[in-house]
């Protein structure tokens, strides 16, 4: 379970993170929440799908990972075998928790998140790479790019949010049926997963195709179109690991 | 072709005439010429009954139908998941007696029958509890989906209870804004009649300007509740009376609040015997609907009052209760000419098994799909109609009963309900074949039955119902596939139990964040 604390540079001068052991939050995901600003750099090697929060039953964007419950099918050698690492995983071991104090003050937006860690990730090391603050208590260019990719997320939400609305709106999304038989004839089933209703899509009317245009909204429409493609190369990852697991037997 | 149907004039406005209003619109109203159109008149004076808050799981395809979304639905009538009804105190009257009607099959029930083996095995658990999960599901207080269940679908079978004052209101919005229904604020005060005996139009008085006019029509719809303006006083199409069989008269209802917005809310209809009749005890969101229904031959009104102040508990004094008296019976016809009536205006039987909205949803969907497309076919759709709802009525009438007769109570209430005078002689006749075979779907000639061969089974054998099947003996296929059906129910029963929230837990989230329409 993750024990958040709040980052300090006084408390935490001394705070090391390993980024390669970061990786492993994301060993046991066989899908991680995206957002838009991925999606072309994600369409190159995952599918790009949608699925819905269990506990609002809101629509958020995901990149497949895996097919069963805690597979990841990229996670190969205590490593991510991947070409782009999702934000989500990326900026492990930390996250943006909401300042109660400051935000019931009229300050500035930025001030209402403070920078959290997880005191219990095994990326926390106590030499090696990398330092968060500098011997004068400075934000080091590491911290600094983490505190990017965490605003990236916080603003992506918003982004992924209207982006949801607005296909819902356009009655675009439909839900996948994945009846899958991999090389040994296990077969599974994935169930909760939506994409784009690419009929629907085709009988857009002129009107809808320039609001989603104007909206930038296209290019991810198409990028989760092509993307579902790699549900393929996902199967011969999920083929290679089980024809490995043969032979070791 | 000679004039076609074109015009429906809505008398009543109730969620009987605005569930008519709204299917027959939503079939039928386009924006074309041959549209038909369908316009509803409501006394601006006369208020709406609006108890009936039990439905059937029917009510989402008629919401669905009408085009509807869930989740607007259940925030603004109040509305909650009703996954059957629970009847205590109808056996023997004792704390720990009860049994469940739930509203899903018996596992199985359409490759295979329980209730012999069910018997021969002398189960611990009851028959609901044997056969279906959704009974541990009531039980436990949870609902029959999750927040990421599209709208409408289901993981366990379920209907809605609903606030009726909200709901006709909701139903008004939506069919005037949505679906064209054109609205009239005024009181009818007279037919005009034509030269074959048919209504040419009602007249009415505004409500506003207290000026007369008249709304001209080739369809009625009678949805003036009891007074049943058209069918009843109008053409005098005679009452049918069944108290002779349903003893009920009376009703005394209270609207009780929750403790907090957190109080559970019970996921099915509790329905608990008493000395002279039964009382209904329905979970809104926001509050509970709680109400005697009972026989004034058998008890007096004092009396009744403090049956019910005695099952509410201290929360009674502050409440002030609200006294209906019912007529159970219907019509001997429904539809006469070129009017029809649907909802009480048609009949009225008391509110075990939630018989009402869904006559009122069954009315309007046959109407709305048979429209007679002239009036020289409309008799022939009548005549369809009155066969087809008199058969119903027969039914619901037989099946309410059948909770009666089965029960030991000791009051004259309920030894009066037993007097074999008092059953009907299709219900006696189903009584005998079920001695020594359990209910099936042959036993219902219907191909649009009511209630299916499952539902008479669960209150059979739910009241301890024994059906002597010695006289056959079971194979060893039936063996096995009860052995498994029952191990299947309790498998869902675990899952059941693991994934599904709180019925308050999943209404509050629907309110936060509502379903999705896929």
């Amino acid at each position: 379970m993750a024990k958040l604390v709040s980052l300090h540079n006084s408390v935490h001068q001394e705070l090391r993170i390993c980024p390669e052991k970061a990786e492993s939050h994301g060993a046991e995901l066989n899908m991680v929440p995206v957002m838009l600003s991925e999606f072309l750099k994600l369409a190159v090697q995952f599918p790009i799908a949608l699925t819905k929060n269990k506990e609002t039953g809101k629509f958020v964007c995901v990149a497949m990972l895996g097919f069963a419950e805690k597979e990841n099918l990229f996670w190969q050698h205590a490593k991510l075998d991947t070409l782009y690492t999702p934000l989500h995983i990326s900026r492990q071991p930390f996250f943006l928790g909401r300042n109660e104090a400051i935000s019931n003050l009229a300050a500035d937006a930025g001030d209402q998140y403070v920078v959290c860690f997880d005191t219990e990730s095994d990326s926390l090391v106590s030499e090696g790479e990398e330092l968060l603050f500098t011997h004068t208590g400075e934000e080091t260019p590491y911290l600094r790019k983490i505190k990017a990719m965490l605003a990236e997320l916080l603003d992506g939400e918003t982004h992924v949010k209207a982006f949801v609305e607005s296909l819902l709106e356009l009655d675009l999304l439909t839900s996948m049926q994945l009846d899958i038989t991999f090389s040994n004839g296990e077969s599974q089933r994935v169930n909760g997963m939506y994409t784009i209703d690419e009929k629907k899509l085709n009988a857009l009317s002129g009107e809808a195709v320039v609001k989603l245009h104007s909206a930038g909204y296209l290019a991810y429409i198409y990028a989760m179109v092509i993307s579902t493609g790699q549900i393929y190369s996902l199967i011969q990852k999920k083929n290679a690991r089980l024809s490995l697991a043969g032979l070791n037997v | 072709m000679e004039k076609p149907v074109r015009s429906i004039v809505i008398v009543g406005g109730g969620t009987a005439g605005w569930i008519t209003a709204g299917r027959i619109a939503a079939e039928h109203q386009h924006n074309s010429a041959q549209a038909v159109q369908v316009t509803l008149v409501e006394s601006a004076t006369i208020g709406i009954i609006g108890v009936g808050e039990g439905t059937w799981p029917t009510m989402r395809n008629t919401l669905m139908k009408l085009g509807i979304s869930e989740t607007d639905f259940i925030r603004e009538c109040n509305a909650s998941f009703k996954q059957g009804a629970k009847f205590a105190k109808w056996v023997n009257g004792a704390d720990d007696d009860f049994y469940y009607h739930p509203l899903m099959l018996p596992q199985g029930f359409q490759k295979g029958d329980l209730s012999d083996a069910w018997q021969r095995a002398g189960l611990a658990q009851s028959f609901s509890e044997a056969v279906c999960y959704q009974e541990a599901v009531c039980e436990h207080g949870l609902s029959p989906k999750l927040i990421t269940t599209p709208e409408f679908a289901s993981l366990a079978n379920y209907a809605y209870h609903l606030d009726a004052g909200k709901f006709a209101g909701f139903l008004q919005k939506h069919c005037t804004s949505k679906l064209g229904v054109k609205h009239v604020l005024a009181d009818v005060t007279g037919v005009v009649s034509a030269e074959n005996g048919d209504i040419s139009a009602v007249q009415i008085e505004r409500a506003e300007s207290k000026t007369p006019d008249q709304i001209t029509g080739d369809l009625f719809v009678d949805c003036t509740g009891f007074s049943s303006l058209l069918l009843g006083k109008h053409f005098a199409v005679p009452f049918v009376d069944r108290s002779d069989v349903l003893f009920i008269d009376r009703a005394i209802a209270v609207q009780v609040p929750y403790a907090d917005e957190d109080s559970p809310i019970a996921s099915h209809t509790i329905s608990t015997g008493q000395q002279a009749g039964w009382i209904w005890d329905i979970g809104l969101s926001n509050r509970r609907g709680v109400g005697y229904v009972y026989s004034s031959r058998h008890t007096t009104e004092t009396e009744a009052e403090a049956t019910l102040r005695n099952y509410v508990g201290a929360e009674f004094s502050g409440l002030s209760p609200r006294k209906i008296p019912i007529t159970s019976g219907h019509r001997e016809l429904f539809w006469k000419n070129n009017c029809v009536a649907v909802g009480l205006s048609a009949g009225f039987l008391e509110p075990l098994e939630a018989s009402a909205l869904v006559l009122v949803e069954l009315s309007a969907e046959m109407i709305a799909e048979q429209l007679p497309a002239c009036r020289s076919v409309m008799d022939i759709t009548a005549k369809r109609f009155n066969e087809t709802f008199l058969y119903r009525w027969d039914r619901i009438v037989d099946f309410l009963k059948l909770h009666y007769i089965l029960s030991d109570r000791k009051e004259p209430f309920w030894v009066d309900n037993r007097k074999p005078e008092s059953i009907p002689e299709s219900l006696q006749a189903l009584m005998s074949l079920w001695k020594f075979r359990a209910p099936g779907d042959h036993d219902f000639t219907s191909n649009n039955e009511v209630f299916p061969a499952a539902s008479y089974q669960y209150v059979l054998y739910g009241m301890g119902f024994k059906t002597d099947m010695n006289w056959r003996s079971a194979s060893e296929t039936e063996r096995l596939f009860a052995q498994e059906q029952f191990a299947l129910n309790e498998r869902a029963v675990r899952q059941a139990l693991d994934t599904l929230p709180s019925n308050r837990e999943l209404i509050s989230k629907i309110k936060q964040y509502g379903f999705s329409a896929i």
